[in-house]
């Protein structure tokens, strides 16, 4: 298959999420387990039989949801309660889910109401991660986790067989991160749309389907030289739960940005971190949870032994980014919360940013447009600079 | 619905013991101000009143929500508002938060100078926000809402990481397993376990930065008083069964304060002996919170401190009568028979575990079931507060079950804990007059069957 088609089919399973997820339910006779983000190990679904599936934004308009969820809540949990409502989500065998950011934890009891047939199951990640229990506490709920996918498929899921779905888990996000790698030195040239294509598909599809079509398309650009492109290096932050419209990426680049790197959770921050095969499984996962956020910190996590706005700094000089732009899901608390702490840091660093807020109900991007073609105006005259005066 | 206007003169008839409470929460505050001068260490936290930890080892506590509530009540919020603001913590996070942040920010910017001036000169000086004494430590346990454990992390951040922190982590009581229920279960008996675990682990911490043993006799003693709190508080409230009931919501809300961050002593059992004592002479002069009882209404859903005494006297107005809601009667030591004086953790993890956002809705929507029979509640307003998403997430299931299990008309209203400019009242007015009037349209139709 060429880079195109590999990308087109992966494309419409990431923009088609619960039709490419049902389709495979037909067709494979697998259980699928959905889940909210972004700290859900799908491993363990997988080991149970079940296909995992990470449950997205949908583009529909929120209509019946409007009767479940105020306004003022992220466009990811409200489109989450409007899907329920919907009754999109009938199709699924489980929704199961560990992350207690308050919105997703409004949206579950809504989605638990409104799907009274279905496995609706809270097994809560601890998210205090440098406590002298927070291992042991990732690992007992881990367990928990283990016991009710047990449950549910009738029997005891063996070590061999959460070895074998961690390695296929690890070929997935060593392959994509293989991918950024040569995104960032030049080597692949992607677009931040068919990047967020590629992780996201990976969130829905199959692994083992995924791996190969990423195989495929690793020996594909192989075979092809990239050209150097030319415009500003930008850094995308921010976007937790919920893909970044595409729409507002595209814009980016046409405005004469090239993205370099990111820390979305549509991208590295979800496949950051590999669990390792070597050891007891749950052990492994429990380690890999606090890794993770060490890795790339998360807003949603407290932990005294990372800190998000020093690693955004070092991210962008390892992809020699010369700005960020930051996207927030509008009404985000955790991203809220957070960004003082990054607006002072960059500032101190003289590292420009620009801060643009994104809304479920937004399709045009033309009024950002300005803010964006200034912004990198800018960028590209201080980056000039830099250079003259070294 | 002529009938409805609001009549002019008509205000809520508020305990005489609220003034008790003013002068307590004034001399705590005093306390808390004098605590540098005095030797004291401070510890910040928000949640749930842990403060009785705190007070056992002779340290002085600075709660967030009371603290930022204190501020809006007293109209001195808005600097430390705006200095959150500056930072860019941004309009649509917790006010609460906002609030107390922005006394970090501005504590920072004062530099340590002006932190020994009192509580008196402060608030004549309109400086409350500022003056409030840096903290020592933190300590983190926000039941549900993960904004409040932020909440303490951006302050353990703002101070530099230097300050210490623990971290409690609370569970929600969700209920995978078909034998959750309230107060039982199997998922509900290991979350207890894991509260009584990291909270003894938060005493042998505490004992580390006071360089002293844990007294836990203290502790004994201060909770035996905070049960006894507890209990006479839950049994004056249940004596508002009473038509018409001799006090209301807003009544217990301006109650919070001793069995919330008071320091538990006989103070506060005085308290609610005293408030007990009114209510049952109220009862017995057949005295109402409200001139004239005409509808029993419940409050779903956190306080707006801005308008506490506007919105008292506006129901009053209606001659409805704000007999329960979930904020005042689904915490705050409620469940103080669970507490063993001898033994406390496990009766203070109990409630914890149980106070008014850490259930889940199955869970909740029984309790304040209850609640709305035991009351003979006729209508429910539910406060949609802006930012605090905690009390706003199960606001549609509730409204859907109490009008579906018990027939209630509701009144869902928008504002905030202490952002003022959230509030709209004549949206107020409109949708509490439009329950009302469902409430008057099935008064009538009970009468003529
Ligand atoms: S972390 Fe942000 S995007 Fe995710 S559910 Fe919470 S508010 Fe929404
Ligand atoms: S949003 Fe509500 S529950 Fe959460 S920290 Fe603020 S006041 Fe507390």
């Amino acid at each position: 298959m060429s880079i195109e088609s590999i990308l087109g089919t992966l494309e419409w399973t990431a923009e088609n999420s619960l039709a490419a997820a049902s389709q495979w339910k037909q067709a494979s006779g697998r259980r699928i387990v959905g889940s909210f983000p972004m700290h859900f190990p799908g491993e363990m679904a997988h080991a149970a039989g079940c296909t995992p599936v990470i449950l997205q934004e949908s583009h529909e308009p929120i209509t019946v949801g409007h009767g479940m969820i105020y306004p003022f809540y992220c466009g990811f949990t409200r489109s989450i309660v409007d899907q329920a409502c919907k009754g999109d989500y009938d199709f699924l065998d489980a929704i199961m889910f560990g992350d207690h950011c308050v919105q997703v934890l409004g949206a579950a009891d809504v989605v638990r109401a409104k799907l009274p047939n279905t496995r609706v199951h809270f097994y809560q990640l601890i998210s205090s991660m440098s406590d002298p229990w927070s291992l042991g506490r990732a690992r007992e709920t881990f367990l928990n986790l283990k016991e009710g996918l047990e449950e549910m498929i009738g029997h005891s899921i063996d070590d061999e067989a959460m070895r074998a779905s961690i390695r296929l888990f690890n070929r997935n996000r060593q392959m994509l991160r293989k991918l950024y790698e040569m995104r960032r030195a030049g080597d692949a040239r992607l677009t931040a749309r068919q990047m967020q294509i590629l992780v996201k598909s990976s969130m829905i599809m199959d692994k083992a389907e995924h791996n190969r079509l990423l195989e495929e398309l690793l020996a594909e650009f192989d075979k092809t030289r990239a050209t150097a492109q030319r415009g500003v290096r930008v850094y995308l932050s921010g976007h937790f739960c919920q893909a970044p419209k595409t729409g507002v990426l595209d814009m980016i680049e046409e405005c004469g940005g090239i993205v370099v790197d990111d820390d979305l959770y549509h991208g590295q921050r979800f496949i950051s971190t590999d669990v390792d095969d070597s050891i007891d499984p749950l052990d492994a996962l429990a380690k890999w949870y606090l890794e993770r956020n060490l890795k790339v910190p998360c807003p949603t996590r407290v932990d005294q032994n990372a800190d998000w706005e020093n690693y955004l700094l070092d991210a962008m000089e390892r992809s020699r980014a010369d700005g960020m732009i930051v996207l927030m899901a509008k009404f985000c608390e955790p991203h809220m919360y957070y960004y003082p702490e990054i607006k002072e840091a960059f500032e101190k660093r003289g590292v420009p940013h620009l801060l643009i807020e994104t809304e479920h109900e937004l399709n045009s991007f033309e009024a950002l447009r300005t803010r964006v073609e200034t912004f990198l105006e800018v960028v590209k005259r201080q980056t000039a600079a830099r250079r003259i005066a070294a | 619905m002529n009938d409805l206007i609001l009549p002019q003169g008509k205000k809520a008839n508020r305990l005489k013991t609220s003034s008790m409470n003013n002068k307590m929460v004034n001399d705590y505050w005093t306390d808390v101000f004098n605590a540098k001068a005095e030797g004291k260490l401070v510890c910040w936290y928000e949640g749930v009143a842990i403060n009785p930890l705190m007070q056992a080892a002779d340290i002085r506590w600075v709660h967030g929500e009371a603290w930022s509530a204190l501020l809006a009540a007293r109209n001195n919020e808005q600097p430390a508002q705006t200095a959150a603001e500056h930072r860019g913590y941004m309009k649509e996070l917790c006010s609460y938060a906002r609030t107390h942040i922005g006394c970090g920010v501005l504590a920072q910017n004062r530099g340590v100078e002006a932190s020994g001036s009192s509580f008196s000169d402060a608030l004549g000086a309109g400086l409350l926000g500022e003056r409030i004494p840096a903290p020592d430590m933190f300590i983190s346990a926000y039941p549900y809402c993960s904004t409040g454990q932020q909440w303490d992390e951006m302050l353990f951040r703002l101070f530099g990481k230097k300050i210490p922190i623990f971290n409690i982590s609370v569970p929600w009581v969700w209920g995978n397993k078909p034998d959750a229920m309230y107060l039982g279960g199997s998922e509900f008996n290991e979350a207890k376990q894991y509260m009584v675990k990291q909270i003894r682990a938060c005493t042998d911490w505490i004992a580390q930065q006071t360089g002293k043993k844990y007294n836990w006799d203290k502790l004994s003693e201060i909770m035996s008083y905070t049960k006894t709190a507890g209990r006479l508080r839950v049994e004056a409230m249940e004596l508002c069964k009473a038509k018409p009931a001799p006090a209301s919501f807003f009544d217990w809300t301006t109650s919070l304060a001793p069995v919330n961050f008071i320091p538990g002593g006989p103070a506060i059992v005085d308290y609610f002996e005293k408030t007990k004592a009114e209510i049952v002479q109220r009862i017995a002069d057949n005295e109402g919170g409200i001139p004239q009882e005409k509808y029993r209404l419940f409050w779903d859903g956190i306080m707006n401190w801005n308008k506490i005494g506007w919105l008292a006297n506006k129901f009053a107005a209606y001659d409805a009568n704000m007999v329960a809601g979930r904020y005042t009667h689904m915490g705050f030591w409620h469940e103080f028979e669970s507490i063993d004086v001898e033994n406390p953790l496990e009766g203070m993890a109990v409630n914890y575990l149980v106070c008014p956002i850490n259930l889940s809705a199955p869970l909740m929507i029984e309790q304040i079931i209850k609640l709305c029979k035991h009351y003979e509640i006729e209508g429910v307003v539910l406060h949609a507060a802006r930012t605090c998403r905690a009390f706003s997430n199960p606001q549609f299931l509730i409204a859907d079950a109490v009008q579906k299990r018990l027939g209630l008309p509701v009144a869902m209203i928008e504002g905030d804990m202490v952002d003022e400019s959230f509030y709209k009242d004549e949206i107020v007015n409109s949708r509490v007059e439009a329950m009302l009037e469902s409430i008057e349209a099935r008064k009538r139709v009970g009468i003529a069957a």
